[in-house]
């Protein structure tokens, strides 16, 4: 692919949208069609090339749901989900997507190599392809050593790692992981948002939903917020933490009286060597702050209506 | 065997065939589509309701046509994998042990071991493959959707279509493999149980004299092995023939003398027990004890229908009329073979046997042979050569001798003519009873012609568990599917059930549909009796019909695998015909495919992830 240019220079290219939601909506319904729980708000988002697209939402939010009506895998209530311009029930698009399932489905009487033979056979890979890619799959995700243990033996964190290999079996443009470091130990963790990273380097579109804020933090360009199946936050990350209307101070050396006189100058008129600037909340705060506003105020849009100005820039 | 009907070429059978297949299809695929936009138009209102069909069908058919083989066989190796990691193979251990049964249990001393050993073991490995593979086409989606290990494939480029074919294809392999092994381990045992040799000692056999007091032959008995023993005429040159016992026959020869003076013997190996006919089988008519030809012989009420019965001593005949008989065809004269049953309305001489005689005519100038006897007697098969030159009735009573095929056949075609000679006795005959040898093909390939039959069913057993798994949990799956082929068992009955309901005609099926019989049951009375037209019986037969038309649809269109079984052949000793062959494989395609697309259909409507 050759995004590389136009991710240093974002356009808004139709063709740079590698996602699209229009009015995308889910009802659960039970075997008579009664609805049972409506899962997802008519949503609205895009998720650009190169991009790491997180959704953060708290258990039950909807977050698994957006993602299984962008594989398809379930039938939207209205609205429409486009994956590379096509309908996300046309198959031919997963020739080009990975998905890591919320936990990995896979197959448990195959083991690690077998797993890895038979989806790519599902992608057509021919023989030699499927072997050298296989080995270095399993060797990424460090499991060389158990590649011919059934799955079924395979601990939780084992068999994500070869549900993660599964999943980048087709060298995907855009990668679906659903809570992709849930199950890791920490050095997992660490691999895999290195991973992540190294994917969005590589030029692929990453979308990815969790409730580890620290995850999502530290690797996501954009994330949009659900909470009960409603979109709460849209945004760049470091749009969504600067807190607006506060500014922060920050000096070395400052005495006590010296802070009460710069404190009495700033009063008057600015002067340099003052660091003054928006400090960040955690998205702890910001995550805390959504869930507890929804709460109080039910059925409300977005708290902080000026992030999306701020966004269209 | 019983043929109730006869076999047509394949030629002729396929084109109604497929129409008629065609129309069942067009039917069903209208009367889904019907429903499904009932229950759509439910929800969406009828426009959005038939949009939503519409594309449905358009996405179906056009996932079916996206089938890719490649992915079709890796869906194809998970599944036999998946079997392989269930241990499908201890299947083989329990076939293993059945034939150990079969060794201890069967009675190799019985009237006809053939029939016996082929038609349990046969019967053994079409139920053990059909099951395996129901159950294992059975569980395998709904426990694929239930561990979601599914939407994984599903989000990968697979279509759905790849996804049924890739499980029929892998369970129908699982089963071909299965039951090659089976079939020839059950092969070899049924080979090896009935194949069997005689001792002949000399002491047992006995010159026999002729009526100047030469020797003109020997007469002994073999010995008794595995709880059998004939008694063999040997002739003046040393070879003779052990007669037929239990099914078959040896050559018995003598090969040499002991130093004592003692003649020694050998007895061959069983003759007529491992063997596959080949009939040319003719058109049967009959004329009645006034010699008026009739369209039925008579039924003695004893048996079904299936054989007519004709009166001894009297002008009854039953007449078979072969064609395509040529001398190059049968360069020794007709190898004429015949199963005629008796009907004695007195008692006689049970050991006797009753007699008859066999005529051959010439169909247009009614030329007719002499009259050859013959002594018909229960369960077995008598043969009869009937020569090149044979001696014709003239019209003044004289013999001429004359050819056999140049006068006495026409244009290829010849007349057998079957009368009983015994006033008061009656002999039955059906069409397939009369059959001229034109042929014998081996039987091992018999054998492995009805395995083909059993893989048949196979391959119908796992469309049917797949295509049911598509929309039903395992256990419901199976269940519907099993209750699928029961009803297929009955599916003639249930035809002719319905036809005598809506004909009125009891004498088809008494008793009624499914209310009347109840009703019959309740007040104890009985199927023959005709029940009093109340208005309460018309509702009730008028019920019964509304209950039976949709059991007289489904019982068209659902297989029935019993009429692809193919071991009455094999355990007959007649070879399978390949048009019957051709026939039945048709039919297996047809119901796999229209599994498959059943399938196809059902499994997309699914959400596979909620
Ligand atoms: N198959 C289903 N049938 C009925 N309701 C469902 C189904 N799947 C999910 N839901 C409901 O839809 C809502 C959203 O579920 P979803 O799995 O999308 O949440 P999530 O954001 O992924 O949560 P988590 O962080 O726990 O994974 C929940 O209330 C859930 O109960
Ligand atoms: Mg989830």
């Amino acid at each position: 692919m050759t995004q590389a240019t136009n991710r240093s220079a974002p356009r808004r290219d139709a063709s740079d949208v590698v996602v699209e939601t229009r009015n995308l909506s889910k009802v659960y319904r039970d075997f008579w069609g009664r609805s049972k729980k409506t899962a997802l708000k008519p949503l609205d988002l895009d998720v650009r090339r190169g991009e790491i697209f997180g959704l953060l939402g708290p258990n039950g939010a909807g977050k698994t749901t957006t993602l299984k009506l962008l594989l398809g895998l379930i039938f939207p209530t209205s609205g429409e989900a486009l994956v590379f311009g096509r309908a996300a029930t046309d198959v031919s698009k997963n020739e080009r997507i990975g998905y890591l399932p919320e936990e990995s489905y896979l197959y448990k009487f195959l083991d690690a190599e077998e797993t890895l033979d038979f989806y790519g056979r599902l992608f057509g890979l021919d023989p030699e392809e499927r072997r050298q890619r296989a080995a270095t799959l399993i060797e990424m995700v460090g499991l060389t050593r158990d590649r011919k243990r059934q799955l079924r033996e395979y601990s939780k964190g084992m068999t994500r790692r070869i549900g993660v290999a599964q999943a980048l079996i087709n060298d995907p443009e855009l990668v679906i992981l659903d809570e992709p470091t849930s199950g890791l130990d920490p050095i997992g963790t660490r691999e895999m948002k290195d991973l992540i990273i190294d994917l969005k380097a590589r030029g692929k579109t990453v979308i990815m939903c969790s409730h580890l804020l620290a995850d999502v933090e530290d690797v996501c360009d954009r994330i949009a917020v659900l909470h009960q199946g409603e979109l709460k936050e849209l945004g760049r990350v470091e749009d969504l933490l600067r807190v607006t209307g506060v500014t922060q101070i920050r000096a070395t050396g400052l005495s006590p009286a010296a802070a009460a006189e710069v404190k009495a100058v700033l009063q008057r008129h600015g002067a340099g060597d003052i660091d003054i600037g928006n400090p960040r909340t955690t998205l702890e705060d910001l995550f805390l702050e959504v869930v507890r506003d929804t709460e109080a105020r039910p059925g409300r849009r977005a708290r902080r209506t000026e992030t999306a100005a701020q966004r269209a820039e | 065997m019983v043929l109730e009907q006869e076999i047509p070429r394949f030629a002729s059978w396929i084109g109604p065939a497929v129409l008629q297949y065609l129309t069942a299809a067009a039917v069903a695929t209208v009367v889904a589509a019907m429903l499904t936009w009932l229950a759509q138009a439910i929800g969406n209102g009828p426009l959005a309701g038939g949009d939503r069909v519409y594309r449905g069908v358009l996405a179906g058919l056009a996932d079916i046509l996206a089938t890719s083989p490649r992915r079709v066989w890796a869906l194809a190796r998970l599944a036999i994998q998946e079997s392989l990691r269930r241990n499908v193979l201890v299947v083989l251990a329990m076939f293993a042990l059945i034939l150990l049964f079969a060794g201890w249990f069967l009675d190799p001393a019985s009237v006809d071991p053939r029939r016996l050993y082929v038609g349990f073991i046969l019967a053994a490995t079409n139920l053990l493959v059909c099951l395996v593979t129901l159950v294992l086409a059975v569980f395998s989606l709904p426990a694929d959707i239930k561990s979601r290990a599914i939407q994984t494939v599903t989000t990968k480029p697979v279509h759905t279509g790849e996804i049924v074919l890739g499980r029929i294809l892998g369970f129908a392999t699982v089963g071909t493999c299965l039951l090659a092994i089976m079939g020839l381990a059950g092969w070899a045992f049924v080979v090896r149980s009935v194949s069997h040799g005689h001792v002949l000692e000399a002491a047992d056999v006995f010159d026999v004299t002729n009526g100047e007091g030469a020797v003109s032959g020997a007469e002994g008995r073999t010995s008794l092995d595995r709880g059998r023993r004939h008694r063999v005429e040997l002739d003046g040159r040393g070879g003779g023939v052990a007669e037929t016992a239990h099914g078959h026959r040896h050559r018995g020869t003598v090969t040499g003398t002991t130093a004592a003076g003692e003649r020694t013997y050998a007895v061959g190996a069983p003759l007529g027990l491992l063997e596959a006919r080949r009939p040319l089988r003719g058109k049967l008519r009959f004329l009645d004890r006034e010699g008026r030809p009739s369209i039925k012989g008579i039924s003695v009420g004893a048996e079904w229908s299936y054989r007519q019965y004709i009166e001894g001593g009297s002008a009854a005949a039953a007449i078979w009329t072969f064609e395509g008989v040529s001398p190059e065809r049968f360069p020794e004269g007709l190898p004429l073979e015949m199963i005629v049953r008796v009907f004695r309305t007195y008692q006689g001489n049970i050991e006797d046997g009753i007699h008859g005689t066999i005529q051959v005519r010439n169909p247009t100038s009614s030329l007719r042979s002499e009259s050859l006897p013959i002594v018909a007697r229960e369960h077995s098969i008598d043969s009869l050569l009937i020569p090149r030159r044979i001696n014709t009735v003239m019209a003044d009573g004289s013999l001429r001798e004359v050819d056999l095929f140049a006068d006495l056949a026409s244009d290829g075609r010849i007349e057998v003519w079957l009368q009983c000679l015994e006033p008061a006795q009656y002999y039955g005959v059906a069409q397939a009873d009369f059959y001229l040898r034109a042929g014998d093909g081996s039987f091992a390939v018999n054998y492995a012609k009805s395995c083909l039959g059993i893989w048949y069913s196979m391959l119908i057993c796992t469309a049917l568990g797949v295509m049911f798994s598509t929309f039903l949990s395992g256990p419901v799956a199976l269940v519907a599917a099993i209750a699928t082929l029961l009803v297929g068992q009955f599916r003639d009955f249930i035809a002719r059930l319905f036809t005598s309901q809506v004909t009125g005609d009891s004498s088809i099926v008494p008793g009624g549909g499914p209310i009347e019989s109840l009703y019959r049951i309740v007040t104890q009375t009985s199927i023959t009796l005709e029940l009093d037209p109340t208005p309460a019986v018309q509702v009730m037969k008028v019920l019964d019909t509304v209950l039976l038309a949709p059991m007289r649809l489904a019982a068209s269109i659902f297989p029935s695998l019993a009429s692809l079984g193919t071991s009455d052949f094999v355990a007959g000793g007649f070879d399978i015909p390949g048009d019957l062959l051709a026939a039945h494989g048709a039919e297996a395609a047809g119901y796999a495919l229209a599994c498959f697309i059943a399938g196809v259909f059902c499994l997309k409507a699914r959400e596979l992830a909620s």
